[in-house]
């Protein structure tokens, strides 16, 4: 059976995709931008988003012209043909770019939106949710529709899954400094806008006269929709990818069909379907509640995804049948991909239990801030660790499930594996534009506060805002889990190439072997050191804006009395440069790291790196990013007039609590999914070289 | 430009400025070098006033502009027993500036006839700054201090504000506490406890008590009296008119 039509399918439903971000693109821009206030806040927003993604893009555009030529370079020697180097470099600036596009979309859509939602909010919740989720569905569509078209293309036109690699690679490039980049820049801003406006000179947040307030704002964009966007879609890309050179690995030796390495693509496409669906169902009634719409569309999407997925299997296995040929595709197959996408739904809502103020953890957290900072930390950092038992267990669930009922079936497990994280990574269209809605909403409240709105107006963006912080933190859980996967199915990619340019030998990992012993600790290594470094470069940039705002109301007498506006331009200065010159060092560590390791200690030793790092990566980013969301939420209880409300000493523990847990769920947390699936890719693609140049 | 005199409440002290009131207020609890100073509660006072404990005509001549044509922003007329040599009658508006430079202006209301039933917690500015329980209301404690009780409590004048206690005024014990910001809680319930038990006007929880205060936690706004004129309270308004009229001022006190 030919399997090209589906190809040309991809192409079309992702460029249908982006289509529909478009048209919902152009319903945000028609929206009512407010007042010449809000508009001249907004505008500043803009610009500093502008100003900073400008930059980050040079830096990619270094980034991209270095490793594309050194790829070009040393794959020009491959047994396919000198050309393959210039393809695989070809595909990883286009991956690059394409996840630069949809970055770029969000962002322009988000920086406008704001302002539209702000000014909606004076008719009421339902409108304003409307417009925000609108605005962030162009950031979910466009991010889907980007990849699937992408990796449709480069399928048709090479046929080769290892060049698609090459698309992941650029991909997760620029994911890895747009969110490391990205969550530098939010905490550095948001921490010296609290430690100086809140605590220091006791103004309250989203105040105008902050000097970082504009940064605080524009760190909401670049760390939440262009960072946290282009986390997934490096997710999407490199699990569809995975499983696709599982399916040819498998195919080339026998084991499966040639549907099998499509078969990701296909379930993309239905994802995309299920997505624009569920997105005409993500509504809020006049006076209905914002997070459970969202909550509705996630689920909504997943059912409809899981139809559309056994109604595809029906009908291709009902063809087969009628043309008196075996079942084109397993249902075993079937089975791993729900029972991906179920785990994906219950991890998400998982991380909920633990950072939600309706549930204990935040109110036991907040409670004993009563009795200072000391408990408060050791409480939020002990639920986050236990936070890792049920995200890793629903992990290592999807993992057995979908690998033993694969097996059942009679498909390799692994390929079981691989489509189970891309059963999971279906809801991305939904999931991004869950995410993209939260800065949105938190910006619009930050400029209907600082352009003087109603209070009723900043209530009604406060209600949009707290499901946000909700939706954020269920997205966090989701792409965590969904990196956890697709890293698992990239290492039985990696180990797949290894065997094929091994001859045929398969990789073992035998924890006798002090190579793969060592290869795993030193892979144990890189998360807690990526992490230190991304939290110093937060302290140190924000030491920095914390100096030049004191400055600025020294200088400035009149910023306190709100008769001169601040320098916000100088904070916004400080943020941009400081996050993408301290990236440098953490993006070198994820490139060069797996090749040291590769090319020195050998195959083997990799393996267990990759291994090493994927255990710890998963366990910090989950203990991060929930410990953090716990802390900002117990935080944010107390403030609620719980515990002795603002001003009490459970409130001042709790800020501190807070601001410890800033940098561990908006950068550092986040940033490991990126960099264990960049190491992994960076071994997979450099596997054939591996596996021929080692000195050990 | 114009010459102001202002009674401030925390610390005690009698300051000339020709800085108009809110301007004062910014200048008072920011600080000239813009380092944070802490919110301030000051009186407007006519400053026609002359009494003979201030050298106010001396002060006034000192409240010039300074050479580059900015205003005086402070002349330290006292710091030492203000209150009592001020009469009521020179009283204006009291402000309530918050941390970072917002004002609130009061003006006088009625003292309430009645006091309310329940445990009250007073929080004494000047001249002293004890923190105090007492099944008092607050025209009844005011008496109390003015000497009411006997010679062994006096004072010439007084300014004072209560605190919100909520559950706590009448289950002192069980009671939920709630958003109640005060240290050492379990302090203040067996205080209020024993109240119920002792026959005593009112109890000292802590003598020395910060010079500040939580703004939401005020109940019905600052009294401030001497024995021979009485009593007279600073209104402030509801939570909800303070939202609605005075949003920016109410977003800064409930930091």
């Amino acid at each position: 059976m030919n399997y090209d039509p589906w190809l040309f399918i991809g192409i079309g439903a992702g460029l249908a995709s982006i289509a529909a971000s478009l048209v919902y693109y152009r319903w945000v821009f028609r929206q009512d931008p407010g007042g010449e206030k809000a508009q001249a806040i907004a505008l500043w927003i803009k610009e500093g988003a502008s100003t900073y993604l400008r930059k980050l893009y040079k830096t990619l555009l270094v980034v991209a012209v270095v490793l594309g030529t050194v790829i070009a370079f040393v794959f020009s020697g491959d047994a396919a043909g000198p050309m393959r180097g210039v393809y695989t470099a070809i595909a990883f600036a286009f991956g690059a770019l394409c996840s630069a596009f949809a970055g770029w979309l969000g962002m322009s859509i988000a920086v406008r939106a704001n302002v539209r939602t702000a000014t909606a909010c004076v008719d009421g919740v339902a409108k304003g949710f409307n417009v925000a989720f609108k605005a962030g569905a162009v950031m979910g569509l466009a991010m889907v529709g980007v990849a699937v078209f992408g990796m449709s293309l480069i399928y048709l036109l090479t046929r080769d899954t290892e060049i698609l690699l090459g698309f992941s690679f650029g991909a997760s490039s620029l994911a890895l400094l747009a969110k490391a980049g990205g969550g530098i820049y939010t905490k550095t801003a948001d921490i010296a806008a609290d430690l100086v406006g809140k605590v220091e000179i006791g103004i309250p947040e989203d105040d105008p006269r902050n000097p970082a307030v504009i940064a605080d704002n524009v760190g909401d964009n670049v760390g939440d929709v262009a960072g946290m966007g282009a986390d997934i879609f490096d997710s999407y890309v490199a699990a569809a990818v995975a499983a696709m050179l599982l399916g040819a690995s498998f195919f080339a030796a026998g084991k499966v069909g040639v549907q099998y390495v499509v078969l990701p693509l296909i379930l993309c496409i239905l994802g995309i379907a299920s997505a624009l669906i569920g997105l005409q169902f993500v509504k809020v009634g006049r006076n209905g509640k914002p997070g459970g719409a969202l909550n509705f569309g996630t689920v909504f999407s997943c059912v409809v995804f899981a139809l559309l997925a056994t109604a595809f299997f029906a009908v291709a296995n009902g063809l087969s049948a009628a043309a008196g040929a075996a079942p084109a595709y397993n249902w075993g197959i079937l089975i791993a991909t729900v029972s991906g996408l179920a785990i994906g739904v219950i991890m998400g809502f998982t991380t909920d239990y633990f950072t939600n103020d309706e549930h204990k953890p935040v109110r036991r957290t907040a409670e004993v801030s009563k009795s200072g900072t000391g408990l408060t930390i050791i409480t939020g950092f002990s639920y986050g660790l236990v936070s890792i038992a049920p995200a890793v267990v629903g992990i290592v669930a999807a993992t057995l499930t979908s690998y033993f009922v694969a097996q059942a079936f009679g498909i390799p497990g692994i390929y079981g594996v691989g489509i189970a994280a891309v059963g999971m990574l279906s809801l991305t269209g939904i999931v991004v534009s869950n995410d993209a809605y939260g800065p949105i909403v938190d910006n619009a409240k930050g400029i209907a506060e600082m352009s003087g709105m109603p209070h009723e107006v900043v209530d009604t963006a406060d209600v949009l805002d707290s499901a946000g912080n909700t939706a954020k933190a269920i997205t966090k859980g989701f792409s965590i889990s969904a990196a956890a996967l697709t890293v698992l199915a990239m290492f039985a990619a990696y180990t797949e190439v290894i065997s094929k340019y091994s001859g045929g030998a398969n990789l073992v990992l035998d924890l006798q072997n002090p190579l793969v012993l060592g290869g795993i600790l030193l892979g144990c290594l890189v998360p807690p050191l990526f992490s230190a470094l991304t939290m110093l470069a937060v302290t140190r940039n924000a030491f920095t804006m914390i100096e030049e705002i004191r400055r600025q109301f020294k200088a400035k007498p009149g910023i306190l009395a709100g008769t001169e506006l601040p320098d916000y331009k100088a904070c916004v200065g400080i943020a941009s440069d400081g996050a993408l010159r301290s990236l440098v060092l953490p993006a070198i560590l994820a490139v060069v790291l797996p090749l040291a390791v590769g090319f020195i200690l050998g195959p083997a030793a990799l393996g267990g790196f990759l291994g090493g790092s994927i255990f710890t990566g998963v366990v910090f980013a989950l203990l991060m990013s929930n410990a953090g969301g716990l802390w900002d939420n117990a935080k944010k209880y107390i403030e609620a007039g719980n515990c002795g409300g603002p001003g009490s000493e459970a409130h001042k523990a709790a800020v501190v609590g807070d601001t410890v847990g800033d940098p561990f769920k908006d950068t550092a947390g986040p940033s490991l999914n990126t960099l264990i699936t960049v190491m992994s890719l960076v071994a997979s693609l450099f596997a054939p070289l591996i596996a021929q140049f080692h000195l050990f | 430009m114009q010459q102001h005199l202002y009674l401030s409440l925390m610390p005690e002290a009698l300051i000339a400025s020709m800085l108009a009131p809110e301007e004062f207020g910014s200048y008072y609890s920011v600080g000239s070098e813009h380092k944070t100073q802490g919110q301030a509660a000051f009186i407007e006072i006519d400053p026609a006033f002359r009494h003979p404990f201030f050298p106010l005509d001396e002060a006034f001549a000192r409240c010039v502009p300074h050479k580059d044509g900015a205003p005086k922003r402070s002349v330290y007329v006292s710091v030492y027993r203000v209150l009592e040599h001020v009469p009521l009658a020179a009283l204006g508006r009291l402000w309530l500036v918050t941390k970072d430079g917002r004002g609130l202006a009061l003006s006088r209301a009625a003292v309430p006839p009645a006091d309310e039933a329940g445990l009250h917690l007073y929080h004494e500015l000047a001249p002293v700054r004890p923190l105090v329980v007492s099944p008092k209301g607050p025209r009844a404690f005011f008496d109390l201090l003015m000497g009411g009780a006997g010679p062994s409590l006096s004072f010439p004048a007084i300014a004072f504000v209560e605190l919100k206690l909520g559950e706590l005024a009448t289950d002192p014990e069980r009671g939920a506490a709630g958003d109640l910001p005060y240290e050492n809680l379990e302090h203040l319930r067996s205080c209020l406890a024993s109240l119920k038990t002792k026959d005593v006007g009112a109890k000292v929880i802590d003598r020395l008590h910060p010079g500040t205060f939580s703004y939401r936690m005020l109940k019905d706004g600052v009294y401030v009296g001497n024995k021979a004129e009485g009593l007279a309270r600073y209104a402030l308004p509801s939570p909800e008119a303070l939202r609605d009229e005075h949003y920016a001022w109410w977003r800064s006190a409930n930091m």
